[in-house]
């Protein structure tokens, strides 16, 4: 076994998967089994954040660590991977609310703050494909993810929080208190944890594959 | 076990996810080789 953290990976999401359907009780209030869903859910959105804040991280250190290209392609790549991780939990809601509110969309603001944070992450990358001078791309383009590492906490935490919205409270609710079953809470950190370490492992391979391919383009 | 119960699903899960999972260790097997190249 070459990747012993690989593997351990696919034990730990594996176990999640099982956990999810055969350890966490059903929440109450729920339609059937439709809360199974969060399981998968909430990690894909708080992936989908995390990725976004990293872009954001990278971006500052793009712009003031000597604008090296590989923190612009850290930058990018977290981007298209948030925008992924973001649709998969856009879909994972939109079958939850088909269940819970007969309607798969409803303009919910958690709905509607997601959409226009994918809105926000997506203008990126039609910026970056805008321009074609390298270094005014990555230049601009870290500006733009800088400026997300504001936007993307107001969309995700602050604004479905001061607006009326029929979706469940946080697992870590309004008044900063954990309100959900020990065993769900569980489940959900562990695959928090495991979804996140998925994103860092499919974010390397991809920062891989775009060195090679500028290296290529470059010869 | 029951098509569309518990365990069909986390069935269906495990073979999607272990079938990513090995696309992802093939996908870095071949980067490193590539990386050797160059």
């Amino acid at each position: 076994m070459k990747n012993p953290l690989a593997w351990l990976l696919w034990l730990w999401i594996s176990a999640v998967i099982v956990g999810a359907f055969f350890y966490a009780p059903l929440a109450q209030g729920f339609i059937g089994e439709s809360s199974r869903i969060l399981f998968f859910h909430v990690p894909m959105a708080w992936v989908s954040f995390v990725a976004f804040i990293a872009a954001g991280v990278w971006s500052l250190l793009y712009l003031y660590r000597g604008r090296q290209p590989r923190h612009d392609r850290a930058a990018a790549a977290a981007v298209e991977l948030g925008l992924l991780f973001g649709v998969l939990a856009t879909v994972t809601g939109s079958l939850w609310a088909r269940i819970m509110w007969n309607a798969y969309w409803n303009w919910d603001p958690r709905q509607t703050s997601i959409v226009v944070a994918l809105l926000f992450y997506a203008a990126y990358l039609a910026l970056r494909s805008a321009v074609e001078d390298d270094n005014t791309r990555a230049r601009l383009s870290a500006a733009y993810a800088v400026l997300g590492l504001a936007v993307a906490p107001f969309l995700f935490f602050i604004m479905p929080r001061i607006m009326f919205s029929l979706h469940p409270q946080s697992v870590i609710n309004a008044q900063g208190k954990v309100e959900v079953e020990s065993r769900m809470v569980q489940v959900l950190l562990a695959g928090s944890a495991g979804f996140t370490a998925l994103f860092f492992w499919v974010h390397n391979l991809r920062c891989r594959i775009q060195a090679l391919s500028d290296r290529k383009s470059a010869l | 076990m029951e098509l569309g119960g518990s365990g069909w699903i986390v069935a269906v899960n495990l073979i999607i996810w272990t079938g990513l999972f090995l696309y992802l260790l093939r996908l870095g097997k071949r980067l490193r080789e590539m990386e050797k190249e160059s």
